[in-house]
């Protein structure tokens, strides 16, 4: 866990000194903004660096005002399921490319429920074809949502 | 005045009038309910079918939908940490964990009694507010604008951890939205920056994108790992009690809440401050009435105090951008401008014919701000029991329905598949924010004002060089901000202090 808040905080460095480089190059008015926030942000991140690598304590009243990871699964599982659930949603987002947002959309909740819940063949069909229906009749019918359609449409010709 | 008031009302409760309002609120719940379809884009759709209408009937049928899209809104906020609109996302912060405690229903109870209150007090302020509008509205120029923004920015203080170290992870984070806010052209030399050679940079990064990513990603992974349903293994709430104590806890905390429904109508008033002002401002004056420590951190891990601020502003900064709009024809927002044509197309020029001439149509508004959020909140706490349920359904079954909410929701701003990429990318960051505990509210306090506060600096600039600094309205606003900065530190030393005199 040191290892990756050392990480979060040469990554938030990185961005900083980035975008001092990058604004450096500009015209003063359109520097001014990025360089006055990013310095600031190049020493905070700095001194928090400091503070991690001198091997300070987190201390409790520094708890942020936001939401908590639960810690009730075991870490190995725990980065497992994270995998997961990160390889599901990148998925996604490569088939929306391949094929578009309508057809990925019924793929997408057959096999997520089919596969990764576990749900049974008829239960998971019936789901999909709600699904579908109700993005179909609402996003594109109701609201005229316009799907930009996938890369394997375009190069086949479709 | 008191006749106009009066057939203002039977203008809305004439049964056409009426009908459409309940149309357009049955849209409005619907899209409230998704996110990125927010009511501005709804308002956009459904302008062509006024043509036809009454102004009475326009008005209560774009008004009826646009006000109940904000409090439905808050529902999927609760439920599934998912924003139903960029604006309320600071209901999430503290409404989802309530979900996860096993109190959805309350959650949903106090921020739907919150918003009416908070709607009611907007309508009303509408309806006092103008015929004495005119000297805010113009007391407020760039400076001032720049100033507000700064002060909603200052906030960060009562958004961060207790401490000098949560301090600079706090502001750390706030100086990172806002660098991220500069992403794309700027505005005063037409410079590109950070765009990475790309165009969908060019006009940098829209607001619902970056927030679903911000907020549902992390929660939905949270789900996967915990492998429970939402509510987790704790028993199903008695829904109807939770509903009704969500309730008794607006009224409750009902100073609070009234004082975060200002908050959201003085916002709402002035045009360019921004709609996630007013809830962020709320949510961190809400923190600001901490007791103590261990009070202050009980925000974040699912407060009701958290839910009531912003529900209240939320709905509040309705009446307060409706001012402005019917006063002077200056929209406060995306919202208002779609109205403002709605207007046009009534053939009603905004300003002194809309406090004299067409003084009924103008008070229709308000009773149709009222009736509707009435109507809204009421038909809410029928069918909450049902909508709480889904907290203590298995995630396994929920998430794939999530993930399609949050990426069709994050697709409707550009419809590329580039707003997919952006929502997976601040996803993952948000992630990691959680995960090492960099607190996200002043990420997204920072970004949504960033391109605010350097629009407004420039104008004031331009317009009077640095003699705008010793502006009394400005000097004042300067001290206030001092005050928000200083107020956590100064609450820190009395509470030491009272402790050292306790023992």
């Amino acid at each position: 866990m040191r290892s990756g808040r050392i990480l979060f905080c040469v990554f938030l460095i990185f961005v900083a000194a980035a975008a001092i480089y990058m604004a450096l190059e500009w015209p003063f008015k359109a520097a001014l903004f990025p360089l006055s926030v990013s310095i600031p942000l190049l020493i905070l991140a700095g001194i928090q660096l400091l503070q991690l690598i001198a091997g300070k304590q987190e201390i409790i009243e520094s708890a942020a005002v936001d939401l908590e990871f639960s810690s009730e699964v075991p870490p190995e599982i725990e980065r497992r399921r994270v995998i997961t659930a990160f390889s599901w949603i990148a998925g996604f987002i490569l088939t929306v490319y391949l094929i578009g947002f309508p057809l990925t959309v019924p793929l997408f909740v057959c096999f997520y429920l089919r596969f990764e819940s576990g749900v049974g063949a008829l239960p998971t069909i019936a789901a999909t074809a709600i699904t579908w229906a109700m993005f179909y009749g609402l996003f594109q019918k109701l609201v005229h949502l316009q799907f930009e359609e996938g890369m394997l449409q375009a190069w086949l010709g479709l | 005045m008191f006749d106009a008031f009066i057939e203002g009302l039977f203008l809305v409760l004439q049964w056409k009038a009426f009908s459409l309002m309940l149309v357009g609120m049955g849209l409005g719940f619907c899209v409230g309910l998704l996110p990125g379809i927010g009511g501005a884009a709804t308002l956009a759709l459904m302008i062509p079918f006024v043509f036809k209408m009454q102004p009475a009937e326009a008005f209560a049928f774009l008004l009826g939908m646009h006000a109940v899209a904000a409090t439905t809104g808050d529902i999927t906020s609760v439920l599934f940490g998912v924003p139903g609109e960029a604006i309320s996302a600071a209901t999430v912060v503290d409404g989802h964990p309530m979900a996860k405690n096993g109190e959805a229903g309350r959650a949903l109870g106090a921020a739907l009694m919150s918003s009416l209150v908070g709607a009611l007090i907007g309508a009303v302020a509408l309806a006092l507010a103008i015929p004495i509008v005119r000297p805010l509205v113009l007391a407020f120029g760039s400076p001032e604008l720049f100033m507000l923004a700064v002060i909603g920015i200052s906030c960060i203080t009562s958004l961060s951890g207790a401490g000098a170290r949560g301090q600079i992870k706090g502001f750390a984070m706030g100086l990172f939205g806002l660098l991220v806010s500069t992403i794309g052209q700027e505005r005063q030399s037409g410079s590109l920056r950070f765009d990475m050679g790309m165009m969908y940079l060019w006009d940098g990064l829209d607001f619902v994108p970056v927030l679903v990513g911000v907020f549902a990603i992390p929660e939905i992974i949270d789900l996967t790992v915990r492998g429970t349903s939402i509510a987790g293994e704790r028993p199903a709430e008695k829904l109807s009690s939770g509903v009704m104590e969500g309730i008794k806890d607006t009224f409750r905390h009902f100073w609070l809440v009234f004082r975060c429904s200002v908050v959201g109508v003085f916002v709402g008033i002035l045009p360019g401050a921004g709609g996630g002002v007013a809830q962020w401002m709320a949510y961190a004056h809400a923190v600001q009435g901490a007791k103590d420590a261990a009070d202050r951190e009980r925000f974040g891990k699912g407060d009701v105090r958290g839910v009531l601020g912003p529900g209240a502003a939320n709905n509040s900064k309705e009446g307060g951008e409706l001012i402005p709009t019917v006063a002077f024809g200056v929209p406060g927002s995306g919202a208002m401008a779609i109205l403002l044509s709605a207007f046009l197309i009534m053939g009603l020029s905004p300003g002194p014919d809309m406090l004299t001439k067409h003084l009924p149509i103008t008070f229709s508004m308000v009773w149709t701000l009222v009736i509707a959020n009435i109507i809204a909140v009421l038909l809410c706490l029928t069918v909450l029991d049902q909508l709480a349920k889904v907290t203590n359904v298995r995630g396994g079954l929920i998430i794939p329905f999530v993930l399609l909410l949050v990426f069709v929701g994050s697709y409707t701003a550009n419809g590329q598949i580039t707003d997919l990429i952006v929502t997976l990318i601040f996803g993952v960051l948000s992630y990691f924010m959680v995960l090492f505990g960099w607190p996200r509210p002043p990420f997204v306090l920072g970004f949504v004002l960033g391109k605010v506060i350097e629009t407004y600096f420039f104008i004031s600039v331009a317009r009077y060089g640095f003699t705008w600094l010793r502006q009394p309205m400005v000097v004042a606003l300067i001290i206030l901000m001092l005050f928000v900065i200083a107020y956590p530190y100064i609450q820190q030393r009395r509470q030491r202090a009272q402790r050292i005199s306790n023992a």
